[in-house]
């Protein structure tokens, strides 16, 4: 029975290894092991959302997987979104035209979701995007204008969930 | 409904978001433009680090020991075991605590009004008053380690009676929540002659409706990082609407103000949950114990456990009124739950008696607001401060009078709608345009024809709302805010504004309205914001009150600036100063232009500073007591309506929303897509309440321990929004700007409420409106289907 | 952020060696699969492992087959892929339609049937279509299998007849003949939220009459439950007579809690029973 764990992870494009507690989860583990603070803590119960990463192209609570549940896997969080000259892509630039942030706590959860919801390239009418989101909670914008950068994103015909 | 499209009338251009009219001419260029905000780019990059994000090496946690009982004697506290667990530094009572008491003092407040010097302590000592209050402070190294010692203090508890009803509190013979008694807060209003405008009126109508416990839900839970900085100063990072909790720190401390900075960075999330205290005084004491930076961050279940929440209300209203509508009089009593410990319960009780009768002209009057303490978790601050829980109210009693009447909800509300030079119940005298009517007028035109059933077993109803909410603080809490704006040698521009921006673009608007008045473009201002040591303190970001007061004060510094820099070049150049233009990157004369740059080292010789601070101060009063009259309360209002259609499952009581307008006036929306997120937002959590959420508390005993029980509104469950913005341009925000972050979340639960008594004939009186609930309405009898809105 | 006490980890190649770590460990152990039932509680600290043992990752065990008039599912198979599956969709839609039900899409990519059943919330859509279908399921120790049927599974609130060093490896659900149509019924709060109540029912009609049905209730017991008095009520009923036979439903016991009261919930299970039945039959007429 291992207590710690040696973990490897490709965390937007990045290989990470580290031993740590085997207990951790995978939000724990990219947040206070790795240094990757996009993913949040929102309520534990993988309701909110604001965990969610992708973990080789699926979307996933951070905070209901354990990270030794995962070993070897390629996770992308809403950085791994951005070009590779820092730039925002496509669907983040959609987000920020469309002021679909607020207060922007919800939002790395959010993109992710959008991210994996999109790749499968199928245009969506908007209530197919609320269905898409239902499960990732936003408290300041009413969703309105995250569904109008998601609908703007797929007008953009933007290809692919995460790297 | 309408599809979404320019609306205007009055010539408003194209490029401007759906919904955007405007009633007067203007030559803005970058104010009212939908700009995206400059905050935003790093929050979709994932970059932003909030509250939680940061961390230091040799970090410690901190966690607090709560009580598991609502109301009990303390007698014995043992930290024997939780000390021996590897990894604990330290386990902290109220002993430790240098000054174990937090006052009730908002910055600014007097202490005039008797109500507002209660106060609690950091750790309990003697007693618990709610399930949830802190007992301990646990440190330790890890988290991990945190988890195991919390459950190691030790802790002996004596329950005590404890009372949960508001009214029983107030009723002779309850347990005693503190020593003065359970009447926390009163407030009254006697107006007119009550009695006789009642005797007189052709129609008395009489309700009785309930609102519910409310958590703010914000997406970021509670959290914070402290440490000493190389001059020994506290610094406190942490998620707050009020960097001027310094002071309060410091005086738990026993330190001196100026050794205490908090910093905010931006908030996941306020509404008003953030306002008072959160982890500031156990972090800060943490820190100051151990001299090690200090993490702490609360868990959601602790945060829908023990954070004060929305006062649920009892609203009593008994409305007079003559046969053609007009309003006579209203009777009006209100008895809040005010839970174990003050806050500012007596403030919101103050808010919830001046707009207890809605923006309608009513000249008799009286009311009576009273707020309880009980065991039950502490209420605060909450968006719409017991503004928004009496819409509920007095929106129902019109539409009563409405059906009573055969008028429609539309007139009615027409009849009565308040304007300029009317005076409120409270005394004060409007003074700007209310484009109420406008507003009423705007959500029916764009919502089109009703919606038909989808089936036999289905009912469709549409309801209006209308409502008016302040913004700006009380009159006489002597309110201001300052800025510093200084221009960069290179023509870029630094505002300095300790403002905390909390998702509402608080921090953004100031870069919009110094670009508008100093023609810098927006990407080259930097606002540092939320910072009480190295800027100028602008207040609370609460009350609706940032634009108003912080916006206003950028407005001066930059005017003072734009005229040190006119008169700098119109010494140097002999033109006249009022004839010179800021434009980007040069200052433009009749007869050529000097560049920007060059003109601020004109500037620099002329020994005319480049930098200036400006200072609002916002309009004064005099102090309200216990009976409220006063020429003005607050500095203005926000109007505004809405409109719900949605559908009934007469098998289930389920509620479809089908459609929804909202419209406000907002006087100048300094930017469009801004004040639209607002609108959209704060109706969602207004159906929320309407809805879906309650904090369900039983015998003291908060029973909802997770967001699998507290149920906030999903991208499904909200509908397409049509927010409609009126520009009256009559605010006293700058520009004529009005305050947009509470207004909105007013009138949804009265909007679905009126649109069930469409569907159904019968009105829900209590909140949320459950399935169970509107299947109820099925089973009461009711006064039957009057004309639609 | 979520205050855990440590624990360790073991993974789990196959069924037997899971199994036999169940032994080792003891009553400190816990399996996680898709961890969509056991994070939250270990999270909210109401669950406190000494040690989890990890079979996400174990060798087969996720496919659908068909053999010998048995769909067979593999336990670990992922509420998403069920959903998906169109062996599973051609075979018995009532499966793909429970799963496609449960949660959100992160929930339904990682939660597995195997983790749904072993938890027995009696809300949950699995167990109630499983109960529906008259399902079987096939358990492990390592050494020996078992089958028990899903009616005699679920045994109470979050209690199975699994024993303590058990594992479910798959559920064999018997393919009805053709003619029969089927339906899944629930009402929530919000989407993808519990079921305060649920329905699922199977119905064949022929001649005009039904002359076989299968019905099943979640949400309004500990367990789900199934219906046989209105089964044996509504042979030989025209679709139009359903409504006159379905008396109260017996044999629930609806709880009161902070999302629904038990009057309401019992209520709800009427109102769903009905539309189950009026949907599945009419299923069951376009399928003849």
């Amino acid at each position: 029975m291992s207590a710690e764990a040696r973990i490897t992870l490709t965390v937007n494009g990045r290989e990470i290894s580290r031993t740590a507690g085997a207990h951790l989860t995978l939000l724990r583990w990219l947040r206070d092991v790795a240094g990757v603070t996009d993913p949040k803590y929102g309520c534990g119960e993988g309701i909110c959302g604001s965990c969610t990463v992708l973990v080789d192209g699926q979307p996933v609570s951070a905070c209901l997987v354990l990270a030794a549940q995962v070993d070897g896997a390629t996770v992308t969080t809403a950085a791994g979104l951005l070009e590779a000259d820092g730039s925002l892509g496509p669907l983040q630039q959609a987000f920020h035209e469309k002021h679909a942030a607020q207060c922007g706590f919800c939002t790395p959860g959010m993109l992710m979701a959008a991210a994996a919801a999109l790749a499968d390239g199928r245009r969506r009418s908007r209530q197919e995007i609320r269905e898409e989101l239902h499960g990732n909670l936003c408290r300041c914008t009413g969703y309105a204008p995250i569904v109008d950068a998601i609908e703007m994103a797929q007008e953009l015909r933007w290809p692919q969930a995460g790297r | 409904m309408a599809a979404g499209g320019p609306v205007s009338a009055d010539g408003a251009g194209p490029g401007l978001p759906a919904g955007i009219r405007t009633s007067k001419e203007d030559e803005l260029r970058v104010v009212r433009q939908p700009l995206p905000r400059h905050d935003q780019a790093e929050k979709v990059a994932g970059s932003t680090r909030y509250a939680g994000d940061l961390a230091f090496a040799a970090m410690l946690h901190a966690r607090l020991v709560r009580s598991p009982v609502p109301s009990a004697r303390i007698t014995a506290r043992d930290a024997g075991e939780a000390l021996a667990v590897p990894g604990v530094v330290g386990v902290l009572f109220g002993e430790d605590v240098p000054h174990n008491v937090i006052w009730v003092d908002v910055p600014g407040q007097t202490v005039e009004v008797a109500a507002l010097k209660a106060s609690m302590e950091v750790l309990a000592t003697d007693r618990v008053r709610f399930h949830g209050e802190p007992v301990a402070l646990v440190i330790a190294e890890t988290e991990d380690a945190l988890a195991e010692a919390c459950d190691l203090v030790a802790v002996d508890y004596e329950e005590l009676p404890a009372v949960f009803d508001p009214d029983q509190a107030l009723s002779g013979g309850a347990p005693a929540v503190h020593p003065q008694g359970n009447l926390l807060g009163e407030w009254d209003i006697d107006l007119g002659e009550v009695d006789a405008a009642f005797a007189a009126a052709d129609v008395v109508v009489e309700g009785s409706y309930q609102t519910q416990c409310v958590d703010h839900a914000y997406l970021e839970p509670e959290a914070g990082v402290g440490w000493l900085d190389d001059e020994g100063v506290l610094n406190l990072r942490v998620a707050t609407q009020v960097v001027e909790h310094y002071r309060d720190v410091a005086r738990i401390l026993g330190i001196p103000e100026a050794r205490v900075r908090v910093i905010a960075p931006y908030v996941g999330g306020g509404f008003g949950g953030k306002e008072d205290m959160t982890v500031e005084p156990y972090l800060g004491l943490a820190v100051w114990r151990t001299r090690r930076p200090v993490r702490m961050q609360w868990t959601r279940q602790e945060s829908l456990l023990a954070r004060p929440k929305r006062h649920p209300m009892r609203l009593r209203y008994r409305t007079a009124a003559t046969r053609e509508g007009k309003l006579l009089g209203q009777q009006v009593d209100i008895t809040a739950d005010s839970g174990a410990y003050a806050y500012l319960s007596a403030l919101v009780l103050l808010y919830s008696a001046v707009h207890a009768c809605g923006p309608y002209q009513v000249s008799n009057v009286r009311l009576r607001a009273r707020c309880a303490y009980t065991n039950n978790p502490p209420t605060s601050a909450f968006r719409g401060f017991g503004g928004m829980q009496v819409v509920f109210g007095y929106e129902a009693q019109m539409d009563l009078l409405a059906r009573q009447l055969g008028l429609t909800p539309a007139e009615i509300r027409k009849r009565n709608a308040i304007a300029r030079g009317d005076v409120l119940p409270v005394g004060q005298v409007i003074e700007t345009e209310v484009l109420l009517a406008q507003t009423i007028d705007t959500v029916l035109g764009r919502a089109g024809a009703k919606p038909r059933a989808s089936g036999p077993r289905k009912a469709v109803g549409r309801g209006i709302a209308c409502n008016m909410q302040s913004y700006g603080r009380l009159v006489w809490l002597n309110d201001s805010a300052a800025a510093w704006v200084g221009f960069q040698l290179d023509g870029s521009l630094s505002v300095r504004c300790a403002v905390p921006d909390i998702g509402g673009g608080q921090a953004s608007s100031l870069a919009q309205i110094a670009a508008e008045i100093l023609c810098v473009p927006m990407d080259r201002i930097t606002v540092h914001f939320g910072d009480s040591a190295l800027n100028p303190l602008a207040g609370t970001t609460t009350a609706t009150r940032q634009l108003l007061m912080s916006g206003n004060a950028v407005y001066e510094a930059c005017v003072q600036l734009r005229d040190s820099v006119r008169a700098a070049v119109a010494a140097a150049t002999g033109e006249p100063a009022d004839s010179l233009r800021l434009e980007e990157g040069m200052v433009r004369g009749q007869t050529g232009g000097m560049r920007l740059a060059d003109a601020l080292l004109a500037c620099r010789r002329g020994n005319v500073p480049i930098e200036a601070l400006g200072t609002f101060f916002g309009p004064k009063g005099k102090p309200v007591v216990k009976n409220l009259r006063a020429d003005r309360v607050f500095p203005d209002f926000t109007f505004g309506t809405h409109l719900c259609d949605l559908e009934v499952d007469l098998d289930t009581g389920q509620v479809k929303l089908l459609g929804y307008v909202a419209a406000h006036d907002v006087g100048r929306a300094i930017n469009p897509r801004s004040v639209q997120g607002q609108i959209t937002g704060a109706v969602a959590q207004g159906l929320g309440m309407a809805l879906l959420e309650e904090v369900v508390v039983a015998d003291g005993t908060n029973l909802t321990s997770g967001f699998f029980q507290y149920l906030i509104p999903t991208a499904t469950d909200v509908p397409e929004i049509d927010a409609v913005v009126l520009e009256s341009g009559e605010g006293m925000g700058p520009f004529g700007a009005r305050g947009i972050g509470e207004p909105p979340i007013g009138p949804p639960a009265a909007a679905v409420a009126s649109a069930i008594q469409d569907a159904l004939g019968v009105r829900p009186a209590s909140l949320p409106m459950t399935p169970e609930r509107v299947l109820e309405c099925l089973t009461r009898p009711g006064p039957g289907a009057g004309p639609s809105a | 952020m979520m205050f855990t006490r440590p624990f360790g980890f073991e993974l789990a190649g196959h069924w037997a060696e899971a199994c036999d770590l169940l032994r080792r460990h003891g009553e400190g152990a816990k399996v996680i699969a898709g961890g969509q039932s056991l994070m939250p509680l270990v999270n909210l600290g109401l669950v406190q492992p000494d040690v989890v043992i990890d079979i996400s990752r174990a060798a087969g065990g996720r496919h659908v087959s068909l053999a010998e008039g048995f769909l067979t599912v593999g336990a670990l198979i992922t509420h998403a892929n069920l959903a998906a599956d169109s062996l599973a969709a051609g075979t018995q839609p009532l499966l793909g339609a429970a799963a496609g039900k449960i949660g959100n899409a992160r929930v339904r990519g990682r939660g597995t049937l195997g983790g749904s059943l072993a938890h027995g919330d009696p809300a949950a859509e699995l167990p109630l279509a499983m109960v529906a279908l008259g399902a079987a399921y096939e358990i492990t120790d390592g050494h020996r299998s078992r089958e028990v049927k899903a009616e005699e599974f679920h045994l109470g609130y979050l209690t199975t007849a699994l024993a303590p060093d058990e594992l479910v490896v798959a559920a064999r659900v018997p393919r009805l003949g053709p003619g029969w149509g089927w339906s899944f019924q629930e009402v929530s709060r919000r989407d993808g939220d519990f079921a305060l109540a649920a329905a699922a029912a199977l119905v064949r009609i022929a001649g005009g009459v039904i002359v076989e049905s299968r019905v099943a209730v979640g949400g309004v017991s500990d367990r789900p439950v199934r219906l046989a008095d209105v089964e044996i009520s509504l042979t030989g009923a025209t679709v139009s007579q359903i409504g006159g036979r379905l008396g109260p439903i017996q044999g629930i016991r609806p709880v009161s809690d902070t999302s629904a009261s038990a009057g309401y919930r019992a209520r709800l299970c009427r109102v769903l029973v009905a539309r189950a039945l009026a949907e599945a039959s009419s299923r069951s007429e376009e399928a003849a």
